[in-house]
Order: structure tokens, then C-alpha cells, then sequence
């Protein structure tokens, strides 16, 4: 199955959801198909007006630009989501998941869509990381 | 993308050397949390398969969005590195994964101790009294 995580680009999400069987759908797969493809239009990310006009199919045009650049790419991702892993408490705020207005709308999203939905919280500690693995695990064996 | 935990014995240069002798038709860069493989799609996954098998549980990967060497992104082309603060953040959590993972294979069933149960008013009010007294 068609697995969607946020956030979307994390690493222990996609080793998982890979480790146990399923299709990990992330951002940089989604990116790589953008970046190595031989265009020149927009570099250095090649998002071009087709991307941006996605990204109003997910926020109206009175939201902000950053946010709608990001749906541009993450919308259709959650679109073609079969379930998902929400990590909470993500202790960062950089980067290209940096925008917490798109994070809160891409939880939104993600709970409004009717998939199986497991919410779980960045470990702190080893038993907590015990119980965050066992859990996903037990989620995606799960999934049929 | 290949990452290794911290808590793991292996270093990128073993990891990096065990893929050149597989003697895969793949290009391989030695990084400082392990190392980038690319090249056809079921020899990337033969190598990976391979080098999970070295550390299953410490050895981490995912796909990586820029190619090795691009220029957007290599450090040696002073490329900018947005994703970098998510690896590091998540390579230093990786040794609680592990630990995750070691009892998910052992089949440990974990769940978190309640929270504390709230002080009752009662309770308080003893409290108070006593310092009061």
C-alpha cells in the first residue's frame, strides 16, 4: 500500500514503512522526479506553472505563496495516499518542512481523507521509541 | 540514501567498501552518516538488501531527492543543505530506533506507564494545613 507520512520528508518514517512492506510516498521521490528530469524553464527545482496551478486545487489564492508551492507538491501525494503516519512533535522548524501553517494544513488534509490514519510522537527516550516502533509496525502489518 | 545509527559498530568507509566489492553497476559516494548509492533501480535495492544485512537494525536509508555530486546540493560546490538539519536531527534518534526495533523483533509488547494521576483537592488541602499548622 501507499503510504504517506508526515512530515514528509523524514527518514525513520520512510526506512519503516519500507522496512515492513509498503510504499513509502515522500517528498524527495516525489522532488527527484523534478530535479533530474531535463528541464531548464525554472531551476534550480524545476517547479513550473503547472505545479503552482496544483497548488490552488489544495489552498485558495489568498493563502500564502509558500504554502501554496508546498501543496502544489504534497496534494497529490495525499491524493494518492492508501494511509498514513503522522509523526508529532517535530522538534525543528527549518527547512523544507519548515512552514508550520502547511504542516497544520497537510494534518488536516490527511485526517479528512477517510484511510487508516496512526498518529504517533517523535521518541524522547528508548521506551518511548519502543512504543512508537511497535506501533507503527503493528499499523502497517495491518494494512491490507 | 544510506545511514548509519550511531549506535552502530560500522563506519561509512566499511559501508562504502562492502558495496564496491558487491561489484554493482551503481555509483557510490562515502558520506559522513554513511553513504549514497545510485544507479538502475534493482541493483540500488540488491546493494541495499545486501547492506541492511550488515547491521539490520542500525543501518537506515531512504531515497534522496538530488543526485550525488549535484550541484544544487554538493557541499564541495558550496550548495545549499536544507534537508541536512532533518538528518542530523533524525540521525542522533536513530539509536532509540534501534531500540525500537530490537523489541519489535522480539516481539516485546510496549506501552507507555499512565500519566501521573492528578493531586486530589483533598489531598491539597491536607498538604496546606500541615505547612500552615
Amino acid at each position: 500500500m501507499k503510504v504517506f507520512m508526515i512530515p514528509p520528508n523524514s527518514l525513520i518514517l520512510y526506512d519503516l514503512v519500507e522496512r515492513f512492506g509498503h510504499q513509502p510516498l515522500s517528498l524527495m521521490g516525489e522532488l527527484r522526479e523534478h530535479v533530474v528530469k531535463p528541464e531548464i524553464e525554472s531551476p534550480p527545482l524545476n517547479l513550473s506553472q503547472e505545479d503552482i496551478m496544483n497548488g490552488l486545487k489544495y489552498a485558495g489564492i489568498e493563502v500564502p505563496s509558500g504554502v501554496r508551492g508546498r501543496l502544489g507538491i504534497w496534494g497529490p501525494m495525499v491524493d494518492e495516499a492508501e494511509a498514513a503516519i503522522i509523526m508529532h512533535d517535530m522538534p525543528y522548524t527549518f527547512g523544507c518542512v519548515g512552514c508550520h501553517r502547511t504542516n497544520l494544513m497537510l494534518i488536516y488534509m490527511v485526517r479528512r481523507k477517510k484511510i487508516p490514519i496512526l498518529e504517533v510522537h517523535y521518541p524522547k527516550t528508548d521506551e518511548e521509541a519502543k512504543v512508537m516502533v511497535t506501533k507503527i509496525k503493528a499499523f502497517l502489518e495491518g494494512l491490507k | 540514501m544510506i545511514v548509519i545509527a550511531p549506535s552502530s559498530d560500522l563506519t561509512p568507509d566499511q559501508v562504502a567498501r562492502f558495496i564496491h566489492s558487491l561489484g554493482l553497476d551503481i555509483n557510490i559516494k562515502e558520506t559522513c552518516y554513511g553513504a549514497n548509492i545510485e544507479g538502475p533501480k534493482g541493483q540500488v535495492r540488491k546493494a541495499l538488501t545486501e547492506v541492511r544485512k550488515l547491521d539490520p537494525n542500525r543501518i537506515f536509508s531512504k531515497v534522496r531527492a538530488f543526485p550525488i555530486g549535484d550541484e544544487r546540493r554538493c557541499r564541495a560546490h558550496h550548495g545549499s543543505r536544507p534537508g541536512f538539519n532533518q538528518v542530523e536531527k533524525e540521525w542522533k534518534d536513530l539509536s532509540m530506533i534501534d531500540a525500537g526495533l530490537c523489541a519489535a523483533d522480539r516481539g516485546e509488547i510496549c506501552e507507555l506507564p499512565p500519566p501521573p494521576e492528578k493531586l486530589p483537592v483533598k489531598r491539597l488541602r491536607e498538604i496546606v494545613d500541615e505547612v500552615t499548622k
